[in-house]
Parts: C-alpha cells; structure tokens; sequence
C-alpha cells in the first residue's frame, strides 16, 4: 500500500487514478492487516456490541471444515456480528484467505489476516494464554465479558450466547 | 556475485522442475530459517532459506563474519515454508556437507524432499535430487552423521496414507521414513518406512544411541488422535526399535500443532526430550529424561513461566554437559532461555536469558563445536548471533 502511494506520488494524476482504483480493488478483495496494535483497534471499534471473533487459518485443516458452518450460521443469524481473523503462524497470501471465506459464504464479514511477523506479539496481544492453536472462537458480550470456545465450536452455544446477547438485562 | 549469476542461469534440474507446479506468488509466505554445523576445522555452516532459495555461508570467526552465500539452489523455488520446516545441513569429519531441504509440491502442503553436497569445502554445491522415488509427500526431512561417520535421514512421508486411502481404509498422519548413504551423502538407500501414523505437521529430533542407531523423537498419533511423543532407537541401521512415550500428556487434536520435540543422549546412553504439548494431562513446555534407550521416561518437568508462551525447545549434549534451550515471551521481547546439567540431567542450573530480540525471530538451535555449546539464532532485527553459552568463547 505504501508503495502504491509512492508510486503515484512519483508518477502524478495518471499514477494516483491508478493507485486508487488499485487500492479500492484491494480492499474489496483483501482481508483487513493484523499487525502489532490491531486487536486494541478491533476492540474498540466493536466496543458496547456483541461480537464473535473466529481465529482460523489456512494452514489449519479443521479450520477450513468448519468454516462453511459459519457462514450458514451468519446467513440463518442476522444479529451475529462476526469478525473473521486468519492467524497462521506466517502471513498467508491475502487473495488465497479472501478466496477461501468467499467459498464459505463469509465474503461479507469482517475479515483480517495476520500480516506481521513477530507472531508471539499478535499473540501475546489477543490473549497472552493462548498457545497459537486453532481454531478458537471468542465471544465478547456488550459488557467486554470474554468467553473462549477452543478448538471447532459448538455453535449451539454460539447460538445460545446470542439469544442471550438480545435478552435485556435486568 | 559472478557464481551466483552464473548458477542463476544454469537449467532447472528436471526433478524440482516437475515438482516445481505452482511458483511463489504475491503475498506467498515465506521462511526465515538458519541452520547451523561446524565443520571438522572449526568452520561454522549455516544453511539459509532466503525467500524461495537456500544457500549456504561459513565463518571462521564463529560468525562474526561470513563467506558470501553459496546457492544449494539455484532457481527459485517454493520452499516449505512450515513453521517448523527449515533446511538442514551436516558436516562430516573430511569436510563434506549434506544439505536437505523440502519444496512444497501444491497448495495441500504435499512436500519434496531433496539432498545436495559439497565436495569443495562449500564453493559450489551438487544439483539437489529428491531423497525418495516415491512423489507423494515427505516434509521435515532431517540430516545427521553418526558416530561411525554414515549419514543418516529421517522425514515425515506420506505415500502409506495415500495407500491407504486408495484402498479404502483410514490413515491418519504420516510414515517416518528414513535412508543412509555410505558415501558421504552422494547417494542414499531405498526408503524404508520405521513407523506409520505420526502428526504430519512437525519437526523430527534426533540423537546417536551409538554408531548405527538413531533415535528420533517425534509427534506421534496414539489410538483417539492423542498426538503426545514418542521415540523410536534404532537396534541397528535397519531395525527401528520399539515405541516408547515420552509422556501421556492426552493432547487429542485433528489439526496441526507445527510444534516438534528435541532429544538428546548424553555418553552414559541416558535419553533426554524436550516438548509442547497442549493436552488435557499438561499444557505448556516440558522436559523429562529416561534412564537408557527403551526405559520409561521419568515425570515431565515444566520449562519457563505458562503465560509467557514458552515454546521451541533444543536439547544438546557436549563433553559432559547437556545444554537446554527454549522461547519465552514477556509481551515486550521474545527471549532465549538456558539451562545446563552436569549430572545427566538430573539437576539443571536456573534458568537464564542469554539472547532476547524485540520482533520476529527463528526457532533457537543449539551447535557443538568440540564440548563448547553455542546458540544459533537468527532474529529479525539483530540478524544471525552464534553466541557462547557459559561465557566467552
């Protein structure tokens, strides 16, 4: 991405126009960059909601079972704001990731991928407890609560935490 | 410069060229691997995956200076890239150096494994050729001499599962296979498969029990797709021993933990393992020791503080010490830690930090050179560090 802005900075209007049309293709194709910083901005950007976080990876078998699951459960599930994070222990190629969750019925969801190299960082980041293994599920509710369903998720239970995501609390 | 050039434009050899479908594309990931061997005269190796290529570089000032790197592959390739995947490199006592190395073959992390060599003390390389016939996978191939100088190889194959499947039946994992060559690494044996059904997707560890028998510690999968560790001690070059566990840590996962064991055997013939585990029994890093090739292992002992990811450990054994090491992560810096017995592993000195590194870094590998240990650590930042252990060299 910088060097599309340079390189248009170097080449003028005709190398911006390019730049940008390159830029808008990217962010439709593309998962969003994890890198050191990210989740506090995921965080904060989902901050008062109830929000699934699914950590998957391409280079995790189960994971790529599983996936097509959650996309029918977003389909069948309107209230469930899901936030897809590819978190291979080295950054995989973004068209390959975009390709798989669109394949899944997840080409709408939120999506990032891990795009930094210092692993144990992004790691340490989300949940210093966490060994790296996938996939994992976590479920934040409107009050910051953390819930984590290691390994493929029951999605009953993700069902059931939803139902009582919409419930008023008394 | 000019060689490398001039190794650039030589053909393709048509082995890795028909193994070679897809080409490393934007975004592909990529290694970032060194492996080190000292050489009889005291010249530090290291086997480097750059990019999609590998070479190979020495010093003679214990890596304050290096060789300008030598190509072990000439054209780009799509280097198995694993987290627990490196290349690997082995210096016999007349200055020959083995290097193997896997490509991946598609997209489903099917692997070649290749061999090359080098007769002229590093100035050229031998064109890699697959260490197996069979095409349908082999990954985590490794590479030692042993003691009597004949060089063995053991890797993570695949053909039996897909056997297996042909005919119908279940076949979880993968076959450790192994081969020895008789002459320096020119050529090796037909394959021979010791074990079927280890975890695909981690690295081997292994250890001299004496001249022709190996030991390899590896993943193995138990009834129930339990993947703890297990050691297999060669009788002879041809008779894989029997499996002994290394600890019933019940770690049941479908899935790839890309996290492999170290092993070590220390001159009383006592066996020593380092491991991850994730499992029902015990989570985090552990060490345990067994009195002699085939005895049980005694109770795991925790490595590092369990929230600061302790990972990645290496056993070594010099002289009359054993050297331990491992990854730590305090949110901050990612640190090497060290441990060192004098009593065959019966009782450690405390752990202390010998290197640390604030982005990303490569797994830590310990090298002997004579009975002094070194660490061999490439990190983001700092680049390669082949640093004493146990003060200056």
């Amino acid at each position: 991405m910088r060097r599309r802005a340079l390189l248009a900075t170097a080449f003028g209007g005709l190398g911006l126009v390019a730049a940008v049309a390159a830029a808008q293709v990217a962010t439709v194709d593309e998962p969003l960059s994890f890198s050191r910083g990210s989740w506090a901005k995921l965080r904060a950007a989902h901050a008062g909601l109830p929000t699934v976080v699914h950590l998957w990876g391409l280079t995790c078998g189960p994971c790529l079972v599983e996936l097509p699951h959650w996309g029918e459960l977003a389909k069948a599930r309107p209230d469930l704001r899901l936030v897809l994070i590819a978190a291979d222990p080295l950054p995989q190629e973004p068209a390959r990731v975009s390709a798989t969750l669109a394949k899944s019925g997840l080409g709408n969801a939120e999506s990032w991928s891990f795009t930094d190299r210092f692993y144990e960082k992004l790691r340490h980041e989300i949940d210093p407890a966490w060994a790296g293994e996938l996939p994992r599920t976590v479920l934040i509710a409107t009050d910051g609560t953390v819930s984590v369903l290691p390994g493929v998720a029951d999605l009953a239970r993700v069902r059931a935490w939803l139902d009582a995501q919409a419930k008023p609390r008394l | 410069m000019r060689r490398l050039l001039l190794c650039l434009a030589l053909l393709l050899p048509a082995g890795i060229a028909a193994a070679q479908h897809n080409h490393a594309g934007r975004g592909t990931p990529e290694a970032f691997t060194a492996t080190p061997a000292f050489g009889p005269d005291g010249t530090l190796w290291l086997v480097r995956t750059e990019g999609s290529r590998v070479v190979v570089v020495r010093s003679s000032d214990l890596g304050r200076t290096f060789t300008a790197p030598v190509p072990v592959t000439p054209e780009p390739l799509n280097l198995d890239w694993g987290p627990d995947a490196r290349a690997r490199i082995a210096v016999d006592s007349r200055g020959v150096a083995i290097v193997t190395f896997a490509i991946f073959q598609d997209k489903n992390f099917n692997g070649r494994a290749f061999h090359a060599r080098s007769t002229d003390n590093g100035a050229s390389f031998t064109q890699p050729r697959p260490l197996t016939a069979d095409t349908t996978s082999q990954r985590f191939e490794t590479v030692a001499i042993d003691p009597a100088g004949r060089v063995f190889t053991a890797w993570l194959d695949k053909r039996n599962g897909a056997a297996a499947r042909k005919a119908g039946k279940p076949y979880p994992g993968a076959a450790l296979a192994y081969a020895w060559s008789d002459d320096e690494g020119a050529r090796f044996s037909d394959t021979e498969v010791a074990l079927d059904n280890t975890c695909e997707c981690c690295r081997l560890g292994v250890a001299f029990a004496g001249p022709g028998r190996p030991a390899v510690i590896f993943r193995n999968i138990f009834p129930g797709s339990v993947r703890d560790h297990a050691v297999v001690t060669f009788r002879d070059p041809a008779t894989p021993g029997p499996l002994t566990r290394v600890s019933t840590d019940n770690w049941k996962i479908d899935a790839c933990p890309h996290h492999g064991p170290s092993l070590a055997i220390a001159p009383d013939g006592s066996q020593h393992a380092a491991w991850f585990t994730d499992g029902s029994a015990r989570k985090g890093l552990f060490y345990a020791r067994a009195e002699s090739d085939g005895a049980a292992f005694g109770p795991p002992r925790p490595l590092g503080t369990p929230d600061r990811q302790p990972a990645r450990p290496y056993l070594l054994s010099a002289g009359p010490a054993l050297h331990l090491v491992w990854k730590e992560f305090d949110g901050d810096k990612v640190a090497v830690r060290w441990q060192v017995s004098t009593d065959s592993g019966r009782s450690w000195s405390p752990a202390t930090t010998v290197a640390d590194t604030g982005d990303a870094s490569d797994h830590p590998l310990l090298v002997a050179r004579d009975d002094r240990v070194y660490l061999s650590w490439l990190t983001k930042n700092e680049g390669y560090r082949l640093i004493a252990l146990g003060g200056a060299s």
